[in-house]
């Protein structure tokens, strides 16, 4: 118990910044969900792509080992490059796969989005080989501060980007949504789209943007994995796309705020439970949560239940 | 619906002609074949068929979205390597380890199913893709602390097949095995979907909501096809475990799902032939491209997309012109294709209803509802209304738009089941039933918003409704025992003289056609007689004349006093037409804000102040 009690707050921490991911990748199910009501399996994808870009900027910005240009700028650009490209790649999956469907029964849309994922976790190895890419941490943050010691805690100075990160572009979402014109024609289309359509809003287009911003935010997310995890892979996105797709359903898919919370509460909970559970199980765990929050509250731990009407 | 197309009913001889060549393409193949490799695959192609059918029935058949299916061929696969290896010294029997593997696995898909068919699509594909995800964890980690299922690695070196003392291990005798295993599976499968079974999953496939109003036992048949489609990918994986002599946790993968869902996408979601096709060309094709793993599961992601875009019904989906005469239905000797007033009595000795009765009301009491009420978050959509029908009455419900009206109809069909109040038919209480239970009790209803399934032809819109009357169980329909057959002829019989009830102008060829193709006015009749087939003897008809022009709906006044007249039926409408109203009701009853203001005959409630004043507002002072 006292060993449990000493590591308390390292595994805090560590939830914390498991739960930011979590909570990113999250939103881009929850932003879709709302506004199609479609599961986009494609999104796990979206964010391995995200890692793939900012590994390929890594790569092109260092010389053996060596960064070209300050590192701080270095870890903002390969962020925001990545999300530039899978923003993009967003957006094309919504023009060609989706929105043929707008009109079709919701299992077509399922298994349109089904093909995308695995088109997308297939095109990387057939294209880049199937060897994982390396993020040289080492190389990014200089020896003295790579580490910090808290008390008994160990905090690198990686996590605290990933976390820092996180959180800034959550609260930008969330400002985004509640402050400008564009999050309120995103909240009418969530709601209702025919009235929104009705009102004068380009559902289709807030449709596109709904995309763009969930697809830049996985796509953050997966750099961000990368740094914390110095690696990334082709079929790294399956498993993350499925803790993200979780943590929006514990929220009440749909629901962007509680996806954000849902994934908060999923990291935590996966990293405490490393102190009962072999680490092999923590993941059966999480997908266990998942069927008995589907199968008893449908509607999320922040959804509202809706009575349906005939 | 479209595996009808090829040779909807062919002959006798042409059946054993195609049942001819298919034995001799089974017994030749596996020695026509170039020994090994392509042996294999041969063999591999029978298992991938079953594999897809079972999914077909799931998916296709009832269109549930079953995420986990690869995992239920997983659990066939391991039950029967453990059942029958040194895993834990069993060693059964083939003839055993079989179906106990098939068994289990049906018996886990229903425990999975009883818990997730109620839910959403969305959410049922959740449950089950993380089941699959479960299933793949505990595969890859349950060989510690102790070994179950190998890890990794999987279980391997299985028992040989010893059928009679006969050890079966050449791959000929594999290849006949599976093949007469896959044989069985597409029969089975075509007859299923060409019975009570088939009509009311494809029923819920297209609308779950109307499929329970006719009748349809939806709950219970949603998880039938989630528990066959274990059985048959159960039964698959044992068979494939015993043909690789070995089980894995890759070979029961997600590729190995998005694999099988493209041969049933490519064949067409419910299109048995298809399907089988699907099958077939997808475990051949990428045998050409075997050492491009990536690209072979890139091909198939993007075939899943460009399908779904372009050709969602599949490949051989409407093909079924190629096969069947087309009919014109506007240029036949039925001549318009409308509803005439002169009811067919020459059917009539057969018919649903008695002639001959007394033609007006009778006084016993047949519904009754007691002090119901229905509020939605606060708004009361049905506050505290009573009121009776009597036998053989045509009882009018009028009332403003969001006076309760359509409210209090799904509160007597069981759609909502009222929190509050009591509703008694025939002297039975069926107030908290569900509503296939209503319908059987006797009460039909139709739907101001069409709900037809669009897909079916005409025909079979009506067949659903005679689901509830019927009982023929899967045994007896994919053995064509003679409960089936008797059914069947019945349920035919019964559907076109429900069609002919509504007149002349939707009868002989247009039985096949598809009710998404007729003019607004036919749907509404269709759903009439899809009503009347039920069996019911008391309708409730929400707003039968809307959309239709004047004569219309004065041929469906008219059509609506015969059945009561003529046939007996007691009737209660929901009509915004007051004309109508006038000329049918023998009783009318007024609601506003859920409560019953005024009730009487035409006249008398024509007059109340308040309806004047529901109806037209306040008199100024």
């Amino acid at each position: 118990m006292d060993v449990y009690l000493e590591q308390l707050p390292q595994q805090l921490v560590n939830g914390l910044t498991l739960g930011g991911l979590y909570a990113l990748i999250a939103v881009g199910y929850a932003m879709v969900y709302g506004v199609l009501t479609m599961l986009n399996f494609a999104h796990g994808e979206i964010y391995m792509i995200g890692g793939f870009a900012g590994w390929w900027t890594l790569n092109l910005l260092t010389r053996n080992n060596e960064p070209l240009i300050n590192t701080a700028v270095l870890i903002v650009f390969m962020i925001v490059i990545a999300m530039m490209v899978t923003a993009c790649l967003g957006t094309v999956v919504e023009r060609l796969a989706y929105r043929p469907l707008r009109k079709s029964p919701r299992i077509n849309l399922l298994l349109s989005a089904l093909g995308v994922s695995m088109f997308l976790q297939n095109a990387v190895p057939a294209s880049q080989g199937a060897k994982p890419r390396f993020f040289f941490s080492s190389v990014l943050i200089p020896e003295s501060i790579r580490l910090f010691h808290v008390g008994s805690m160990v905090i690198s100075f990686m996590r605290i980007v990933v976390v820092a990160t996180a959180f800034l572009l959550m609260a930008l979402l969330v400002v985004m949504i509640k402050k400008t014109r564009m999050g309120k024609a995103m909240r009418a289309t969530a709601q209702d789209r025919e009235a929104a359509d009705l009102m004068g809003i380009d559902t289709d287009r807030i449709i596109v943007f709904v995309f763009l911003i969930g697809s830049a935010l996985g796509g953050a997310a997966g750099t961000l994995a990368g740094l914390l995890f110095t690696q990334v892979d082709y079929y790294f996105g399956l498993q993350a796309g499925l803790k993200g797709f979780t943590a929006a359903v514990l929220g009440g898919i749909g629901n962007v705020f509680g996806a954000m919370l849902g994934g908060i509460i999923l990291g935590l909970l996966e990293s405490l439970a490393v102190n009962f559970f072999p680490a092999t199980y923590k993941d059966v765990a999480a997908f266990v949560v998942l069927i008995l929050v589907v199968i008893f509250r449908p509607w999320g731990l922040m959804g509202k239940r809706v009575p349906e009407k005939v | 619906m479209e595996s009808h197309a090829i040779g909807a009913e062919p002959g006798r001889n042409q059946r054993l002609l195609l049942y001819g060549v298919a034995a001799a393409v089974l017994v030749l193949a596996p020695h026509l074949m170039p020994a090994g490799y392509w042996l294999r695959i041969y063999t591999m192609t029978g298992l991938y068929v079953m594999l897809a059918l079972g999914l077909n029935v799931v998916a296709g058949f009832a269109g549930l979205m079953d995420l986990g299916y690869a995992a239920f061929f997983g659990i066939g696969g391991y039950l029967f390597a453990i059942l029958s290896s040194a895993q834990f010294d069993i060693h059964l029997p083939f003839p055993f380890a079989l179906p106990l593997a098939a068994f289990a696995t049906m018996a886990v898909g229903f425990a999975l199913g009883s818990t997730s068919v109620r839910l959403k699509s969305d959410h049922l594909a959740i449950v089950t893709l993380a089941f699959a995800q479960v299933f793949r964890l505990l595969l890859v980690n349950l060989d510690r602390p102790i070994n179950i299922t190998g890890g990794v690695d999987g279980i391997y070196n299985l028992d040989p097949i010893r059928l009679l003392g006969f050890k079966l291990v050449s791959p000929v005798s594999y290849a006949y095995l599976i093949w007469i295993c896959a044989a069985l599976v597409i029969v089975g499968c075509f007859r299923l979907k060409r019975s009570r079974y088939g009509r009311g999953w494809e029923a819920i496939r297209e609308d779950e909501l109307a499929a329970e109003v006719v009748g349809v036992n939806t709950a219970v048949m949603k998880l039938k096809a989630f528990s066959a489609g274990a059985f048959i990918a159960g039964a698959t994986g044992a068979l494939f475990a015993s043909f690789q002599g070995s089980v894995s946790p890759n070979n029961f993968d997600f590729p190995q799902l998005v694999t099988v869902y493209c041969m049933v996408i490519l064949g067409g979601l419910g299109n048995v032939a298809g399907v089988v096709a699907g099958a077939i060309l997808l475990s051949i094709l990428p045998e050409f491209l075997r050492e491009y793993g990536a690209f072979r599961m890139m091909s198939y992601g993007l075939i899943l997309v460009v399908l779904m875009a372009l050709r969602p019904q599949g490949i051989m989906g409407s093909l079924g012109f190629l096969f069947r005469a087309e009919k014109r239905p506007d240029n036949d000797e039925a001549g318009p294709l409308r509803t005439s007033t002169e009811l067919c009595y020459r059917k009539k000795e057969s018919g649903s209803g008695k002639r001959g009765e007394t033609r007006g009301p009778g006084n016993q009491v047949v519904l009754e509802v007691n002090e119901v009420t229905q509020n939605f978050g606060g708004i009361v959509a049905v506050d505290h209304l009573s009121f009776h029908v009597r036998e053989r009455e045509i009882l009018s419900i009028i009332g403003p738009n969001g006076a309760g009206k359509t409210t209090l109809f799904n509160l007597i069909a069981g759609i909502y089941p009222p929190p509050f109040g009591t509703i008694f038919y025939d002297g039975k209480r069926i107030s908290g039933l569900k509503p296939h239970r209503i319908v059987r009790a006797g009460i039909a209803r139709t739907f101001q918003s069409l709900k037809l399934f669009n897909a079916m032809t005409v025909l079979d819109n009506i067949k659903v409704a005679l689901f509830c009357r019927t009982k023929a169980d899967p045994l007896s329909i994919m053995l064509h025992l003679p409960l089936f057959k008797r059914e069947e002829n019945e349920t035919q019989q019964k559907a076109e003289e429900a069609l002919t009830l509504i007149g002349t102008g939707l009868t002989g060829c247009r039985f096949a056609l598809e009710a998404a193709s007729l003019a607004h006015a036919d749907r509404r009749r269709i759903e009439i007689a899809r009503a009347l087939a039920t069996g019911a003897r008391l309708l409730l008809l929400d707003e039968p004349s809307a959309g239709m022009n004047p004569q219309e709906a004065e041929e469906i006044t008219q059509f609506i006093r015969q059945l009561r007249d003529a046939y007996g039926y007691t009737i209660v409408v929901i009509e915004h037409k007051l004309d109508v109203v006038k000329s049918i009701s023998d009783r009318v009853i007024v609601l506003d804000c859920g409560r019953k203001i005024a009730e009487g005959s035409y006249d008398e409630v024509a007059e109340d102040p308040r309806v004047v004043e529901v109806y037209l507002g306040r008199k100024r002072h």
